[in-house]
């Protein structure tokens, strides 16, 4: 909201068309009937001020009016038919779109889960993997007491179809 | 808008159009037929005497209850009714202005609006002094004289007129409404006041002397 006077007008004036609004404090009003009761100016300008606004009472007024009234309801009445069934006509759209957008962040929603989960925990079936050439072997390595005896059976190739392809690597 | 509850409570409470306003918000026809009722020849009137056409005021009035209409659902009560309706109303009638305006540009390169104010303020002069050929003061040529006057304000000092007269709006409220200050208001309607009556003043002065009442202020 601006501040700054729309246009200047003289002071005086200002004051007196203020007062004769009703819009001035008790003080300032007080100042300004002091001011009327010395300045016979003052008194000629209040008069004609008044005087002068109360001629825009001949100013035509529409009186409420049940026809015009009618005419703004079923204006409002149609624009408000058109609303509905612009509502409806786009309801459906907006149904597949809503369920479309509620698929997608569920599927999103998952896959974060789950990269989440792999990522902080990568669990107990990484460690299986990785223990799957011992386990599948667990009987033979029971049976030997040396591990030194082990490594040179592996040397040998002797576990040559295990699935560990770097241990046959480094055979090679 | 942000409006908080104590503001909301107060106008509420002290403004039953606020309260028919919160019934049309909640979907009531008969609260919204009610308004309308209440409303349209005021609007009406505001609007015919800002953009000086009876058709133009109508259509831009059922533009300003459509705009209540389809913003009913975030009406919030965050000042008086008539002071919300009629800032919608001054919103429609600026638009319709502007455009007016632009159109009138292109069909009349020489015309502009200061001019045409101006030519309106010297028919009122030459009214008042007596210059008219067949002067006749009647009521109709008063009321004539006084739209004159009225039509060569500018159109914020115009509003504010009305919105003062007819509407016997606060400046804080005719302030809210064209997003000015009450000082800013208070100065519009000194200098409106004042032309007014350097229009009108001498079509008093030599209207009445005839009928020897003395109403010059010799």
């Amino acid at each position: 909201m601006s501040d700054e006077p729309a246009e200047a007008a003289p002071v005086p004036e200002e004051q007196l068309v203020a007062y004769l609004d009703g819009e001035l404090a008790p003080e300032e009003s007080r100042r300004v009937e002091e001011m009327l009761a010395s300045d016979a100016e003052a008194q000629e300008a209040l008069r004609w001020l008044d005087g002068t606004w109360e001629m825009l009472d001949r100013l035509d007024r529409q009186e409420a009016d049940e026809e015009t009234a009618r005419s703004t309801l079923e204006m409002i009445a149609a624009a408000a038919e058109e609303e509905v069934a612009r509502v409806r006509s786009a309801a459906p759209g907006r149904r597949a779109r809503r369920w479309g957008l509620a698929a997608g962040a569920l599927v999103a929603a998952s896959l974060a889960g789950f990269l989440a989960v792999s990522w902080l925990a990568p669990g107990a079936n990484r460690q299986l993997l990785e223990d799957l050439p011992v386990l599948e072997n667990l009987d033979a390595y029971l049976e030997v007491d040396d591990i030194e005896f082990l490594r040179e059976l592996n040397r040998q190739q002797v576990f040559a179809d295990s699935t560990d392809p770097d241990a046959a690597n480094e055979e090679n | 808008m942000v409006v908080s509850d104590s503001t909301a409570r107060r106008y509420t409470l002290g403004d039953p159009d606020v309260r028919l306003m919160l019934e049309v918000r909640d979907d009531s026809a008969t609260a919204f037929e009610e308004l309308v009722l209440r409303y349209q020849g005021r609007l009406i009137t505001v609007l015919e005497h800002l953009v000086g056409n009876r058709d133009l005021a109508e259509d831009l009035t059922q533009e300003v209850f459509l705009r209540v209409y389809r913003n009913r659902k975030t009406y919030l009560p965050g000042a008086k009714f008539s002071t919300w309706l009629f800032t919608i109303a001054n919103n429609a009638a600026s638009n319709a202005l502007r455009s007016r305006s632009r159109r009138r540009e292109v069909r009349l390169q020489t015309h502009d609006s200061a001019r045409s104010g101006a030519r309106a303020m010297e028919a009122v002069l030459a009214a008042s002094s007596g210059q008219m050929p067949a002067r006749q003061l009647d009521k109709a040529e008063m009321r004539d004289v006084v739209r004159m006057a009225v039509g060569a304000l500018n159109e914020r000092q115009r509003l504010a007129v009305l919105l003062s007269k007819f509407e016997e709006l606060s400046y804080a409220d005719i302030g809210e409404i064209m997003d000015l200050s009450p000082q800013a208001i208070k100065s519009l309607l000194a200098r409106a006041r004042c032309r007014l009556r350097e229009a009108l003043q001498p079509y008093l002065e030599h209207g009445e002397r005839p009928a020897g009442e003395g109403n010059g202020g010799d």
